[in-house]
């Protein structure tokens, strides 16, 4: 019920987040950062909820996790023939379109991430560039501040689609230097960023895209573009496997403050039900995406969540450009990476 | 249709065995671990813990000035990304609910305040910013400031 409400208001939601994005405000915070100062002193003091504490209540949640996880495989069956009948077209504007959706997601997080234009609650704008994300100030690393600079390099190549599987490969090699830079707590996104990051280097430019314009938008062989994709959709998997285990599952009375935070709406259950069921269906749909199990609907339902988490939370939905890129071509694309067009695309056609 | 096909054992299996274990293992870790660790900087027991002492007083110019006597407590300009549970940071200054000033030293300057009562709180808090936690909660001084209504 939870999840059907989420997934059908998240798919309304995405056009109003993303043009909420575009008015100018402060970006506002992530996580532990949007909570005031009295949600802090309460969080000190929340009591854990014993349904986090009881083995009983976490091995049944357990066993109708993989139920679900059952139903959803067989859902899949039934699913198969409808899927069979969209899927050339959904890869026809996959291959069009993806490539510029993938580079202006990126873009974006990069750029303003390189400007400071993403800074956490309590930090003004335009005043502390960050790796990637809010919570990695660059500030708080001394010698690292160069790092903003390839930031905004690899900004402006994704955004004019010049060099961009280069590019794509310089994503990569940042989310890994993140790690040594930042510690464990980058261990959180290294994986959302790695996977657009293959992605890009397997795509390319793509349409409207400078490397497309000057022909330099062959197609990278040095690995199996199927071995790309699937691994981008792993470290996808994985990373939301990671946070449900290490944000939610062992922290949920944060989780609990925030959706309090944001007053969201419980529809008759407690905050601490609604935790463990976003816990569940996160780890689901990671192991899912790492399975290459119901890809498409998987993506639409995180696109979804995320969009709906933005929306009660307050949040810029500009925090999450990186899966929202994801996302949409994984939906767009399915399990199996193919190009349908090599060529010019029909937008390029028409434009001739 | 067939209850079950090959190809669904495997995501069905990596499932159940995450979340069995997870199951087995995460009510104890929870059951020890109340509080979030991405929020709050608990220090250890065996260190002795941060009292905080807490005067305001108006200067000649009516602008009042909060001063806090920490013991057992260093406070440093320098912030981190991840911080050791050590009594090293600033103090967060709340005015009526909402934070006003990170105080890196202990004289802090709030200013003109508006008549009427004023809840100001400081919170200890650790080079990453993280609240700091001692074995009675957080670690925290509250006053009230009443300031009267000009003649």
């Amino acid at each position: 019920m939870f999840f059907q409400t989420t997934y059908k208001t998240g798919l309304t939601a995405l056009p109003m987040t993303i043009a909420a994005s575009l008015t100018p405000q402060v970006a506002t915070a992530h996580e532990a950062w949007l909570l005031t100062p009295d949600e802090i002193t309460a969080l000190a003091t929340a009591p854990m909820p014993a349904i986090f504490t009881s083995s009983l209540i976490l091995g049944l949640a357990a066993g109708i996790g993989c139920a679900g996880t059952v139903a959803a495989l067989h859902f899949e069956e039934f699913l198969r023939p409808y899927e069979k009948r969209v899927a050339p077209a959904l890869k026809n504007m996959g291959s069009q379109i993806g490539p510029a959706v993938m580079r202006i997601a990126l873009a974006a997080m990069l750029g303003l991430a390189g400007l400071g234009g993403l800074p956490r609650h309590g930090t003004a704008l335009w005043v502390e560039p960050t790796l990637l994300v809010p919570d990695m100030q660059l500030s708080l690393v001394p010698g690292w501040e160069w790092v903003a600079a390839c930031q905004l390099v690899m900004a402006v190549l994704l955004l004019v689609g010049l060099m961009t599987r280069i590019t794509g490969l310089g994503l990569i090699g940042l989310s890994i230097l993140g790690l040594p830079i930042f510690g464990a707590p980058f261990l959180a996104y290294a994986p959302h960023f790695i996977a657009p990051g293959l992605i890009i280097a397997l795509i390319g430019g793509g349409t409207f895209s400078l490397d497309r314009l000057l022909s330099l938008h062959r197609q990278a062989t040095i690995l199996d573009p199927q071995i790309i994709w699937r691994l981008a959709q792993i470290l996808v998997g994985a990373g939301f496997v990671y946070l449900a285990v290490m944000y939610k599952l062992t922290q949920p009375t944060l989780l609990i403050a925030i959706l309090q935070h944001g007053d969201m709406p419980t529809f008759g259950l407690s905050f601490a039900l609604i935790a463990l069921i976003m816990t569940g269906v996160e780890i689901i749909c990671g192991i899912l995406l790492m399975t290459g199990r119901l890809i498409r609907p998987v993506s639409l339902v995180i696109i979804g969540a995320i969009s709906f988490l933005a929306l009660t939370l307050g949040e810029t939905p500009l925090f999450h450009t990186n899966l929202y890129g994801c996302m949409i071509l994984f939906a767009l694309m399915g399990r199996t990476w193919s190009v349908t067009n090599e060529g010019p695309s029909s937008y390029e056609r028409a434009l001739a | 249709m067939k209850w079950l096909n090959l190809s669904q054992i495997g995501p069905i299996a990596m499932v159940a065995g995450l979340l069995g274990s997870l199951a087995v293992g995460a009510p104890s870790y929870n059951a020890q671990n109340t509080i979030p660790r991405s929020v709050f900087l608990t220090l250890p027991t065996d260190l002795p813990e941060p009292k905080i002492e807490m005067t305001a007083s108006q200067g000649p110019s009516g602008a009042w000035q909060l001063r806090l006597d920490v013991s057992d407590f260093q406070f440093t300009t320098l912030c981190v990304n991840s911080a050791q549970p050590v009594p090293i940071g600033h103090a967060h200054i709340i005015r009526d609910g909402v934070k006003i000033a990170s105080a890196y030293y202990p004289i802090i300057d709030l200013g003109h305040l508006v008549p009427g009562r004023h809840r100001i709180s400081a919170v200890l808090r650790g080079q990453d910013h993280r609240a700091m936690v001692g074995a009675d909660g957080l670690l925290q001084m509250d006053i009230i400031i009443w300031v009267p209504k000009q003649a």
